[in-house]
């Protein structure tokens, strides 16, 4: 249909990041390499002059925050609180990273604070609860229980999001990804924007595009 | 003459017409342009701020979840810009995420840095233009989006309106010559029709002719009108010139001929007086001269002396009488000129004078030849007048001097006779040559005093003229000259 010159060519720059076990385990190098390789011969361009990209701690703490920017709570519970508390339920994989990555900054003009949960009926002033990939065993329980507090639930547990989690954190080569569950979110009675599904590897639910 | 006015004033006006709308319609043009780029280039940005703004928002969620592929796909939607040549997101610290080219080779080279505080920054370059701008995220900055657009619609546009000029210019240009050409009959037509009228008056000299009039009522029909009226009164003072000359003209002709009749009747008495005195006087001659034969020796010594005295007096009387007749006949004559040699008239002259008195001591210089080109017997008249006088008036001097010459004036010949006689006063020079007018009495130097009158009046119907120079005691120089004889009166000069 178009000849060469007239194509139109979209080229994307994938930022990348390094696994922060890369250093400390080396002989997970080479697969890691293999894939480089791979992602350099399919993209085209490809940056890797960056030595020190964020470590996946960070990105998954950056994401955590991030979420909040594109979820509409519709509970007057949090509608009403003057501060977003993100809450980490279980053993906590961050942590200083999160305090320091959400540290000052807001979120529609509400202070972001961290909270540390042991159990999720603490979570009843939370707007977004990461659970803990420990706590996959207990995953059933929990999920019933936030579903009533109307909290956006995150965990980088594997299949999260299948299985009733709303944001799933998942690892696709060497970048962090997530697939939403959006007829938890509805339950939850949480709007989440379009925008954020359109990065979304996966889109669970019925009113899910190309579901 | 009168197509070369045409052509000047009509080329004036159109070439003004078309100068003054060409002008208006370029600045009307240029002005147009200058607005439509200013627009245009604020558009331009208007709409490129407006594209950024939507990606910026479209790519908040793709820069935050490092998913440039979705950032990528919000670029792609640019391709409905046709003048947006290429596109881009940076992160943060400035490295590229997602990219979009309309062509290869599109690529921007140099970003213009955003400076603190300025979330948007335009910049228009050869060619094309930039445009970045902060994407923000919570009213952070997480990246930066640019356009760039070419400017060829500008390039286009100008063309267009060069085009669009051009051609309005031509349709504008022809609308001024036809508008000209019909206002040409208004303006140019009468000012034409005035400037051959003038021409043909001047040249022709005739009064009559008017210029049309025009139907409007401007300066130029004010002007016309002053023409022709001018033109009117020009005309009526020719009439009334005309008349007057041709009344005077007639009551010139009609003096003339009364003065023709009464002169000749006045001829014609003096001719008949002189004849008619002639007789009685012969008579007195012959009687006294008779009584002068045969009793003389009879009569007493006083009756003697009253005889002389009577036939002197007779013999006075004819002299005068001849003198008139002269004088009469010189009036009457008509000039026949030829070649004279006037120093042989004088010498002869003289030879007669010394003949009549031999005892007189005078000495007489002429030139070999002195030549003339005049009437023969009016010349011997005028001649055998002045050398008479220059005799007559050297006779109380014991030794005496008369020199006849001819001299240069103002290039005309101018002929004398001089003497060291008594002279005459130089107050009264103009009456020597009035008839009957004399200076010295008859008793000092006889005479009748019609010489000299004679001799002016043979001088001025030769076309000359002749004046005297005079110290009492002194002597006296008579000038004459005698014209050229082209314009001789044939007729009679009174």
């Amino acid at each position: 249909m178009k000849t060469r010159g007239q194509s139109r060519t979209v080229r994307w720059v994938g930022g990348v990041v390094r696994k922060h076990v890369q250093r400390r385990v080396p002989f997970q190098l080479q697969p890691y390499a293999i894939h480089l390789v791979i992602l350099i011969l399919l993209s085209g361009v490809f940056s890797w002059s960056q030595s020190s990209g964020p470590t996946e701690t960070q990105v998954k703490a950056a994401y955590l925050y991030n979420f909040g920017k594109f979820v509409t709570w519709q509970t007057d519970r949090v509608v009403t609180l003057d501060s977003l508390e993100i809450c980490v339920l279980g053993k906590d994989p961050f942590g200083t990273v999160l305090d320091s990555t959400v540290a000052g900054d807001k979120i529609g003009g509400k202070k972001i604070i961290v909270r540390r949960l042991a159990k999720v009926e603490e979570a009843n002033s939370c707007g977004i609860l990461f659970i803990a990939s420990p706590e996959q065993k207990r995953l059933g329980a929990i999920l019933t229980a936030a579903r009533h507090l109307d909290v956006l639930t995150v965990s980088d547990m594997p299949d999260f999001a299948e299985q009733g989690g709303m944001i799933g954190l998942i690892t696709q080569g060497n970048r962090i990804r997530f697939e939403v569950n959006l007829d938890a979110a509805e339950q939850s009675h949480l709007a989440l924007s379009s925008e954020l599904l359109k990065v979304a590897t996966r889109v669970i639910g019925k009113g899910a595009p190309g579901s | 003459m009168a197509i070369e006015y045409r052509q000047s004033i009509s080329t004036k006006l159109t070439l003004m017409n078309m100068l003054v709308s060409g002008v208006a319609l370029l600045l009307a043009c240029a002005g147009f342009f200058a607005y439509d780029q200013i627009t245009f280039r604020q558009g331009l940005e208007r709409t490129i701020s407006a594209q950024a703004q939507i990606i910026a928002s479209n790519s908040v969620s793709a820069l935050l979840f490092n998913d440039p592929q979705s950032a990528s796909k919000t670029l792609s939607a640019l391709g409905s810009s046709p003048n947006i040549t290429s596109a881009g997101i940076l992160t943060i610290d400035r490295r590229p995420f997602a990219q979009y080219t309309r062509e290869t080779g599109d690529e921007v080279v140099n970003l213009p840095p955003l400076q603190t505080s300025e979330v948007e920054l335009c910049k228009f370059g050869s060619g094309h233009v930039i445009l970045v701008r902060e994407i923000l995220s919570d009213e952070k900055p997480i990246g930066f989006v640019y356009l760039q657009a070419d400017l060829r619609e500008i390039d286009q546009r100008l063309k267009r309106y060069a085009l669009i000029a051009f051609s309005v210019l031509m349709i504008s240009l022809l609308a001024a010559m036809l508008i000209s050409s019909a206002f040409r009959k208004s303006v140019a037509q009468p000012i034409i029709r005035l400037a051959e009228t003038a021409q043909s008056v001047s040249r022709e000299r005739n009064y009559g002719v008017r210029v049309t009039p025009t139907r409007e009522h401007n300066e130029l029909a004010v002007l016309i009108d002053s023409f022709n009226d001018m033109l009117t009164q020009i005309q009526q003072r020719d009439n009334a010139l005309q008349k007057a000359h041709d009344e005077l003209e007639e009551r010139v002709s009609e003096r003339t001929r009364e003065l023709e009749s009464s002169n000749r009747e006045l001829e014609a008495f003096s001719y008949s007086v002189s004849h008619d005195l002639r007789a009685p006087l012969d008579t007195m001659n012959g009687f006294s001269y008779v009584l002068w034969k045969n009793e003389a020796e009879r009569l007493a010594e006083t009756s003697k002396e009253a005889l002389q005295n009577i036939r002197g007096a007779a013999k006075r009387m004819s002299q005068l009488i001849d003198d008139l007749l002269n004088l009469s006949r010189v009036t009457t004559s008509t000039i026949r000129r030829e070649k004279i040699d006037l120093s042989e008239f004088a010498r002869s002259i003289m030879e007669e004078l010394f003949r009549e008195a031999p005892d007189r001591k005078v000495e007489f210089v002429a030139p070999m030849s002195t030549r003339a080109f005049a009437d023969s017997r009016l010349l011997r008249i005028v001649m055998d007048n002045l050398l008479r006088n220059a005799w007559k008036y050297t006779s109380h001097h014991d030794h005496a001097r008369i020199e006849f010459g001819e001299a240069s004036k103002n290039s005309q010949t101018v002929f004398f006779v001089k003497d060291d006689g008594s002279g005459f006063d130089p107050r009264s020079a103009n009456r020597l040559f009035q008839p009957f007018q004399r200076l010295h009495s008859t008793a000092e130097f006889p005479g009748s005093g019609v010489g000299l009158a004679t001799v002016r009046r043979i001088v001025q119907k030769h076309g000359g003229e002749v004046w005297a120079e005079g110290v009492v005691e002194k002597g006296a120089t008579f000038y004459f000259t005698l014209g050229s004889g082209r314009n001789d009166s044939s007729g009679r000069t009174i």
